[in-house]
């Protein structure tokens, strides 16, 4: 059977994107990872790090130097936990999120 | 249907154990639904809502009786609620669990939904018409878990499928009066492999 996801919802999109941001530890993770591993676009990708600064769930690291890197807060750390845990009952139910 | 007083307070108490797990899963969809905005976790939730609401009926219902004389027509009304809002619940659940990735799919379950809807004309027992729904929920969970081969899509196979064969066991029972508590024990066993998955799939990693 195909695993082709066609769409993605806005919540999967910022879930696979703070995954990508968890996965670098705790050095951070720059936008270029970023963009890679939730596959989007430069434009979708600014706009979404902005929700996710501005909702406190990632932290920017030296905003204006080159080296931008992003960061996971406790907040955001605790939204993935529970995005997982929800995931998980979706799926238990051929329901995709 | 003669049934012992003994049994009837055991079965009493399976169905509504079995009523706050459904009640759990309500409550766990409309959380799912709050996070992530898939209305089909809503729709799961009033199923759930719905089954746990007829069952809460049932035992208050059946309870009531135990303390008054009964009237056939009250009895009989509480019957046919509990079975009308389980026929609603499941029906709930054969739309909110629809397999999505495969348009083919969505004509066979439409196909399906006309031969139900063919059969309740010809047969209008409520626990046939729930065996025949259930049999679509258990034939989406079993697509499900061909397809992702989780653990969490296996409990509520396994869940779906032990309530359709409470379901079956009920409609025996007018032959084989034994097979009632069994029904009711296939039930409770059904909505335990629920709270299984409730729990495995809550935890963290």
């Amino acid at each position: 059977m195909s695993k082709k996801r066609p769409y993605r919802s806005k919540m999967r999109i910022l879930a696979d994107m703070m995954r990508a941001i968890q996965s670098e530890g705790e050095e951070g993770t720059g936008p270029t990872k970023i963009l890679y591993a939730a596959n989007l676009s430069h434009d979708r990708l600014t706009q979404y790090l902005e929700e996710l600064v501005e909702k406190a769930l990632v932290q920017e690291v030296g905003p204006d130097s080159n080296n931008r890197s992003y960061l996971l807060t406790e907040k955001g750390r605790e939204f993935l936990r529970e995005f997982l845990r929800m995931e998980r009952f979706s799926e238990a139910f051929g329901i995709e999120i | 249907m003669q049934v012992d007083p003994g049994i009837i307070r055991l079965d009493l108490l399976f169905e509504a154990v079995s009523g706050i797990i459904a009640l759990m899963v309500s409550y766990y969809a409309t959380k799912a639904y709050r996070l992530t905005g898939e209305k089909r976790l809503s729709d799961l939730s009033t199923g759930f809502l719905v089954l746990s609401a007829g069952m809460f009926g049932r035992v208050i219902g059946t309870w009531y009786f135990l303390v008054r004389e009964p009237t056939d027509v009250i009895s009989d009304i509480v019957t046919i609620a509990y079975g009308v809002s389980r026929i609603m619940a499941y029906a709930i659940f054969v739309i909110s669990t629809k397999p999505t990735r495969r348009e083919t799919e969505n004509q066979d379950t439409a196909s399906v939904t006309m031969l139900l809807m063919a059969t309740f004309l010809v047969n209008p027992s409520l626990e046939i018409v729930a065996i025949l729904v259930l049999v679509v929920v258990v034939l989406q969970a079993i697509l499900n878990y061909l397809a992702t081969r989780s653990k969490f899509a296996r409990y509520v196979l396994v869940g779906f499928f032990l309530i359709l064969l409470s379901h079956i066991m009920m409609a025996q029972v007018a032959a084989a009066p034994g097979l009632y508590l069994l029904s009711q024990g296939a039930q409770f066993l059904g909505f335990l492999s629920l709270l299984v998955m409730l729990y495995k799939a809550g935890r963290n990693v």
